[in-house]
C-alpha cells in the first residue's frame, strides 16, 4: 500500500480516513455550525478552493503522485465512499439541521440523524467535490470539441454542487403572516426570530377553491374508511347525484355547497347561507342492495362554525363527508418596497411572486378557519447564488441530452450491432 | 375511461406486442415488428388519453397511475433497443415485464380520484413523472438483464455484446434520470422555495443516482470485471426500488416526505 501506482486500497483507506476524521470531529466538536459562513466570506473560499484545485492540477503534472486524484480509482472510491453515507442519510430519520438533537443514542452521536451538517458527511463530499474538480480541470486544459459532453456533465455538477454548499449560508427562508387588516413588513426566520424586511405585504383577499365533496363509509367504532385496505369513496360533483359505495347504492338530491346547520331538538336541517364560516351539506339516500334498508338525511363536514354531521347506515357503518380537498390557493396581494416600487399581484402555490431579489410563496393560511381564513402565510426566499445553480443545472441537462444521443453510438454498440447476425 | 376498462385496452396491447415479439425471430420482418409494437403502444396511449380526459388531470399521481406509464416506456425501450442494435429477444423480453406490471394494475387496483394537490397543479408534473418513468423502463431492462447474465455465468460466458447492451441501456437511463432529477430541482424551486430538500424520495434518488454513476465509471476502468459490473447495476437496481416506492415504507420517510400523496 501507498506505493505508486495507487489504486483501490489506497483510495478506499483515503476514504476511511476521511470518515474516522469525520466522526473524531464529530464527537468533539458536535456538527458541522455553518451559520456564520456567509458572504463574502464563502465568496472568498469558494475562490480560494477553485485556486488550490488549480494549484493542485499544476502542481501533478510534475509531482506523479498527485495525478492518482483524478483517476477512475479516486472518482470510483469517493463517490462510493460519499453514497454510502447517502444511503444511511436515507434509512435514518432526519432531523432538521437547526435542530438540537438529545436522543438517537449512537446515530446522532455519529451525527447520522442530522447528516447534512455532520462531519463525516461534509469531508467526504468535499473529497468528492475535490476529485470531481480536479477530474473536470484536467479534461478543460487539454479541451477538444469531441470532451463536450464529458466537460459539461462534470463541470456542469461541479458547479451546481459548489454554488449549493457555498450559497447555503445566504440563503434566507423566512415565513410571514399577512392579514387583511394592513401591510406587514416583519416575518421570522427559522429559530423563530424576527426579521424586518425591505419589502411589506398587504393581502387583499384569500381563497380558497376546493374539489367537489366526497363521501365514504367509515367504521363506527375505529373511525376508519371501509374497505379498511383500499378505501372507496364518491365523488358528488353535482346534484341530483347517484352512484355507489360498498353494498349501497347513494342518491344526492340535494347539494348546497355554502350552508348553515339549522338545529333544534329533534331535527337537523341545512340552509344555503352566503357568508363566513358556512360548510357544504348532502342531501342523500342510501339503499342497501342486499337487504333493501333504506336511510336518508344531510350529510356535512362541518366547519368551525358549523358541527360535522354524518348519516348511521347500520349500526357499525355511517356515511361522512371528510373536509373538502382544496384545489387553489390564492391571495391577491400589493406589496411594498423602500424604494416606493408598489405592485399588484396574485400569488398561489407553483406561481410565486419575484421581487427585488425575493420569490414570494403561498405557504398556508389559518388552518382553523380553513377557506374562510382572514391571514394568509407566505415563504419569502433569497437565494443569491441561484443563478450560478442554475448554470451548472443547465449544463448537466445539455450534458444529458448528450449522453442519449451520443454513448449508445460508440464503438461496442456499432460491434453489438453488426455481431448479431453471427449470435 | 375508468380503470374497468383497463383490460380491454392492456390485453390487446399485449396481444400485439406479443406478436411484434414473435416477427423479431422471423429474418426481414423488423417493419412487421415495428407495425405491431406501435399498433399496441397506441392502444395502451388510448387508454393513457382517455384517463387523462375523464380524470381531468395528468395519470401520474398514485402508485397505480406510475404503473401504467411504465407498462408503456418498457415496449417503448424495447422497441428502441430493437431498431438501434437489432437484439431479437429484447421485446420479448419488454413484454413480459410490461405485462407483469399490468397484471399488478389489473389484479391490485389503487383508488383513484380527480383530485390533484395544489403543489402538484405545475407545468413541471407530467415531464418531470414522465421523464423518470422512462428511465425506470430502461434501468429496469438493464437489471433483468444483469441478472439473466449473473444466473447464466455459472454455465457459459458472458457475452461482451449483450455487456455493452446493458452500457447502452444505463447510459440512457442514467440521462434521463438526471433530466427527471433536474426537472425535480427546478419544479421545486417554483413549489417548494428550494431546489434541493433532501426530502427521504430526493435522498434516495441521489442515491439511485450515485449507484448508476458507479457502474458506468467501473465499467470504464475495469472493462473486463463484467460480474462485478452486473453486481453494481443490480445494487443500482435496488436503490431505484427503494427509490420508487420503498419510501412509502421506509420508517425513516413517514411523515415527512412531500413524495407520499397516494396514502388517504
Amino acid at each position: 500500500m501507498w506505493k505508486q501506482p495507487w489504486g483501490y486500497t489506497e483510495g478506499w483507506a483515503i476514504s476511511i480516513g476521511l470518515f474516522i476524521t469525520g466522526v473524531v470531529l464529530q464527537l468533539t466538536t458536535g456538527k458541522v455550525d455553518a451559520t456564520l459562513f456567509q458572504y463574502p466570506l464563502n465568496a472568498l473560499t469558494g475562490g480560494v478552493y477553485l485556486f488550490f484545485l488549480i494549484m493542485v492540477y499544476v502542481v501533478s503534472r510534475k509531482a506523479v503522485a498527485l495525478q492518482w486524484f483524478y483517476s477512475l480509482t479516486a472518482s470510483i472510491t469517493s463517490l462510493t465512499a460519499w453514497m454510502v453515507l447517502v444511503i444511511i442519510m436515507g434509512l435514518t430519520r432526519q432531523m432538521a439541521p437547526s435542530a438540537t438533537v438529545t436522543h438517537g443514542g449512537l446515530l446522532s452521536g455519529l451525527g447520522f440523524m442530522q447528516m447534512t451538517v455532520s462531519w463525516p458527511f461534509m469531508l467526504l463530499f468535499f473529497y468528492f467535490l475535490s476529485v470531481l474538480g480536479l477530474v473536470t480541470i484536467r479534461k478543460i486544459s487539454r479541451f477538444c470539441w469531441k470532451d463536450t459532453p464529458f466537460i459539461l456533465n462534470h463541470a456542469g455538477l461541479f458547479i451546481t454542487l459548489l454554488a449549493a454548499i457555498l450559497g447555503n449560508g445566504d440563503l434566507q427562508r423566512l415565513r410571514m403572516t399577512a392579514s387583511l387588516d394592513g401591510p406587514e413588513w416583519r416575518a421570522t426566520d427559522e429559530t423563530g426570530e424576527m426579521v424586518e424586511l425591505p419589502l411589506a405585504i398587504e393581502l387583499k383577499s384569500f381563497t380558497i377553491d376546493e374539489y367537489p365533496p366526497k363521501l365514504l363509509a367509515i367504521d363506527n367504532t375505529t373511525g376508519k374508511a371501509l374497505p379498511e385496505n383500499n378505501p372507496e369513496n364518491v365523488l358528488v360533483e353535482n346534484a341530483p347525484f347517484s352512484g355507489c359505495l360498498l353494498d349501497w347504492d347513494i342518491e344526492v338530491s340535494h347539494s348546497l355547497p355554502l350552508a348553515a346547520c339549522v338545529r333544534s331538538i329533534d331535527t337537523l336541517n341545512f340552509v344555503a347561507f352566503h357568508s363566513e364560516g358556512a360548510t357544504t351539506a348532502l342531501m342523500v339516500k342510501a339503499r342497501n342492495r342486499v337487504d333493501g334498508t333504506e336511510k336518508s338525511g344531510w350529510v356535512s363536514c362541518g366547519s368551525f362554525m358549523f358541527p360535522y354531521v354524518s348519516l348511521p347506515l347500520s349500526d357499525s357503518v355511517s356515511l361522512v363527508m371528510p373536509e373538502r380537498e382544496p384545489k387553489r390557493f390564492a391571495s391577491e396581494v400589493t406589496v411594498y418596497t423602500k424604494s416606493g416600487e408598489r405592485a399588484d399581484a396574485l400569488i398561489e402555490v407553483n406561481k410565486p411572486l419575484s421581487m427585488e431579489g425575493w420569490k414570494i410563496y403561498q405557504l398556508s393560511y389559518d388552518e382553523t378557519k380553513g377557506k374562510w381564513s382572514r391571514t394568509s402565510i407566505f415563504e419569502l426566499v433569497r437565494d443569491p447564488w441561484l443563478p450560478v445553480v442554475y448554470i451548472g443545472i443547465l449544463m448537466m441537462l445539455l450534458g444529458s441530452v448528450c449522453l442519449f444521443v451520443l454513448a449508445p453510438g460508440n464503438k461496442q454498440g456499432k460491434t453489438a450491432a453488426n455481431d448479431t447476425k453471427t449470435v | 375511461m375508468e380503470w374497468s376498462h383497463f383490460i380491454y385496452f392492456s390485453l390487446p396491447a399485449v396481444a400485439c406486442w406479443s406478436i411484434g415479439a414473435a416477427m423479431a425471430y422471423r429474418p426481414n420482418k423488423s417493419g412487421l415488428v415495428l407495425l405491431w409494437t406501435i399498433l399496441g403502444l397506441a392502444i395502451f396511449m388510448a387508454f393513457i388519453v382517455g384517463m387523462w380526459l375523464s380524470l381531468e388531470r395528468p395519470p401520474l399521481r398514485t402508485m397505480g397511475e406510475t404503473r401504467l406509464w411504465y407498462s408503456f416506456f418498457l415496449p417503448v425501450a424495447g422497441i428502441i433497443t430493437y431498431i438501434r442494435w437489432r437484439y431479437k429477444w429484447i421485446l420479448s423480453f419488454s413484454t413480459v415485464l410490461s405485462f407483469v406490471f399490468i397484471c399488478i394494475n389489473i389484479f391490485k387496483p389503487e383508488i383513484h380520484n380527480k383530485t390533484l394537490m395544489p403543489a402538484l397543479q405545475s407545468p413541471w408534473f407530467a415531464p418531470h413523472v414522465i421523464v423518470y418513468m422512462f428511465a425506470y423502463a430502461m434501468l429496469g431492462a438493464a437489471a433483468v438483464v444483469a441478472i439473466y447474465l449473473l444466473v447464466r455465468s455459472r454455465k457459459t460466458a458472458i457475452d461482451p455484446n449483450v455487456m455493452s447492451l446493458c452500457d447502452n441501456l444505463v447510459y440512457v437511463g442514467t440521462a434521463f434520470l438526471t433530466i427527471g432529477m433536474l426537472f425535480g430541482a427546478l419544479w421545486a424551486k417554483e413549489a417548494w422555495g428550494h431546489y434541493w430538500g433532501w426530502d427521504p424520495k430526493e435522498t434516495w434518488a441521489a442515491a439511485t443516482w450515485l449507484g448508476n454513476l458507479l457502474y458506468i465509471h467501473f465499467r470504464l476502468h475495469r472493462h473486463t470485471r463484467y460480474k462485478a459490473a452486473l453486481g453494481l447495476l443490480v445494487f443500482a437496481f435496488l436503490l431505484l426500488q427503494v427509490c420508487w416506492f420503498g419510501v412509502n415504507y421506509l420508517p425513516s420517510a413517514q411523515g415527512n416526505s412531500v413524495h407520499v400523496y397516494n396514502m388517504e
